[in-house]
């Protein structure tokens, strides 16, 4: 099960997805979500999931890839969709089991849960398809560019970039060793799946120790790694990919823009018929 | 002024070199002194504790000397301005594969080293190619690292490390961790870097087989060095080998035995040899 994890996952690949400019495509990334944010009814949230389908479609990379990635925030989804419901109370009411309650199912309250499973799914969509199509140094890079005006008040833009590097790179080396770990106090009688949700709590506790021991013992070692492949830490170093924005990058951004102002628009002008939010999601 | 040419000519130089971990602990290495030369296979033999990771760090400055010198072509790693010369003269391996490997995907791992050496970006792709194709990883380039197997890993970062285009590799126990076809993997990348594109080579190992290819071997223990020489010459040392903790080879063994009991068959290394040597023994 812990396997199936693939939060900063990258898959390699030729698309037009993959070869955007990784700067534009984080731009781009928080321009379609904050379109994303701002859909206030069906019109402009449907065109949205349009776009991050397209996205995905764009990409080939594979829906079960995509979907594997979503099972993992179904909870979630379902969880706030339900709750949702009860939040929204204007429209017909078609549930009303005690007169005496304020307890009701209306339409709005209904609608209010499919727009924001949709949404939440999109953004889902949008926010994996980024580091699915983009390799972790490529990101890195590219924030560490996108942030670096931020050395004028003496940050360590640098920094920062290496150690998301790292991170990314440590997260399936560490899932592994979960995995493994799991197994080793498994084979030593510890018992991970029963028991109430404080018993199972610190059943992780076996768990987590030696992760967390491993953890630094392998920082120690990659500390070394580094400095013996002459790394000085001051961001003094030349790029093997060079980033160059093109035509394409435009013309996504272009999209993206057009959605932005779509969002806008919908959600201000009435549409008539269709469905239109008071209340802000 | 002789003396100074010979100590020029040296890729790699020790001299009484002692180091503590902690300041008043014990001494991982106790005045030790050798000196390896330009396309030399040198094997550091020892087992767990015996002080030969110690001298894989020093040899790059990123330990350095409680007492004594090291010297990376003459230069003194003590120095701080000779650092980044010696590190990217002398590259070092380390044991676990793991640990060492920096970026995701295996071509931007590679370019790690030679990025960090301000390499222009036209030479980048050049180098990175180059060191791939020699450990034979080419095809792989656009993997990811966490996906390989152990020995290609390892065979990675061999490249990560080539790419910078040192003189010297020095490997700490690169094939520690790795099944036998991963070590197998290692040995060959390791000895064609050697013969073909004459790079020195440092192999610290337990594995005495690993050794007997080696054009010189240095056993290490309790932070001395116990013995240095050929394969043929440390190999005969069997009791000496055994009282250290050094699992020696069958066929060194057998031949020591045979030796003690009036039956010389020479130099012998590998089991093929001593096959051969035995029938000539026989029929002669």
């Amino acid at each position: 099960m812990i396997r199936d994890i693939t939060i900063g996952q990258y898959f390699p690949g030729t698309s037009v997805i993959h070869k955007l400019d990784p700067r534009m495509k984080i731009i781009l990334t928080v321009l379609n979500i904050a379109s994303l944010f701002l859909c206030r009814n069906f019109f402009s949230l449907l065109l949205m999931l349009a776009i991050s389908v397209v996205w995905v479609l764009l990409s080939r990379i594979s829906f079960k890839t995509i979907l594997k990635g979503l099972k993992m925030i179904l909870v979630i989804l379902l969880f706030t969709a339900f709750l949702q419901i009860f939040y929204n109370d204007g429209g017909t009411v078609l549930w009303h089991p005690v007169e005496s309650w304020d307890f009701k199912i209306t339409t709005e309250g209904v609608f209010s849960a499919i727009f924001i499973a949709v949404r939440i799914v999109a953004l889902i969509l949008l926010s994996t398809l980024l580091t699915y199509t983009t390799s972790p140094t490529l990101l890195t890079d590219a924030i560490e560019r996108l942030l670096s005006p931020l050395k004028v008040f003496h940050i360590k833009v640098h920094s920062l970039a290496m150690m998301m590097t790292i991170a990314l790179r440590f997260i399936p080396t560490l899932i592994e060793e979960i995995d493994i770990i799991m197994s080793a106090q498994k084979a030593r009688g510890a018992d991970l799946e029963t028991g109430s949700l404080m018993q199972r709590a610190k059943a992780l506790v076996p768990i987590l120790v030696p992760l967390f021991v491993n953890s630094f013992r392998r920082a120690y070692e990659l500390a070394f790694a580094m400095e013996a492949r002459c790394y000085g830490g001051d961001g003094k170093r030349t790029r093997l990919r060079v980033m160059k924005l093109q035509g394409r990058d435009f013309a996504m951004l272009a999209i993206a823009l057009v959605c932005l102002a779509a969002a806008i628009v919908t959600s201000v002008v009435d549409m008539g018929g269709f469905f239109l939010f008071e209340k802000v999601i | 002024m002789l003396e100074e040419i010979t100590v020029e000519e040296k890729l790699l130089r020790f001299e009484n070199v002692t180091y503590r971990y902690e300041e008043d602990g014990e001494e991982a290495l106790k005045g030790v002194s050798f000196s390896v030369q330009k396309g030399e296979f040198v094997v550091i033999l020892g087992h767990n504790g015996s002080g030969k990771s110690t001298i894989a760090k020093l040899s790059n400055s990123i330990y350095l000397p409680t007492e004594g010198n090291v010297y990376v072509n003459g230069m003194n790693t003590q120095d701080e301005e000779n650092e980044m010369q010696c590190r990217k003269t002398v590259g070092v391996v380390f044991q676990n594969p793991d640990n060492q490997i920096v970026a995701s995907i295996v071509e931007e791992d590679v370019a790690f080293g030679p990025e960090n050496l301000c390499v222009e970006q036209s030479q980048l792709r050049a180098r990175v190619d180059e060191a791939l194709k020699s450990v034979g990883m080419y095809e792989y380039r656009m993997h990811e690292t966490h996906k390989l197997s152990g020995g290609q890993k390892q065979r990675v970062a061999i490249a990560g490390i080539l790419a910078m285009r040192p003189q010297c590799i020095v490997l700490d126990e690169p094939t520690a961790m790795l099944d036998p076809k991963g070590r197998r993997e290692v040995m060959n990348t390791v000895r064609r870097l050697n013969k073909d594109e004459n790079i020195t080579v440092l192999f610290i190992t337990h594995f005495m087989e690993e050794a007997a290819t080696a054009d010189r071997v240095m056993v290490v223990d309790d932070g001395k060095i116990i013995l240095d020489g050929t394969p043929a010459e440390v190999f005969k040392e069997v009791e000496l080998l055994q009282k250290v903790g050094l699992d020696v080879p069958e066929v060194a063994r057998l031949t020591a035995m045979l030796r003690k009991n009036g039956c010389d068959l020479g130099d012998i290394l590998t089991e093929d040899a001593f096959v051969e040597a035995f029938i000539r023994k026989m029929e002669g």
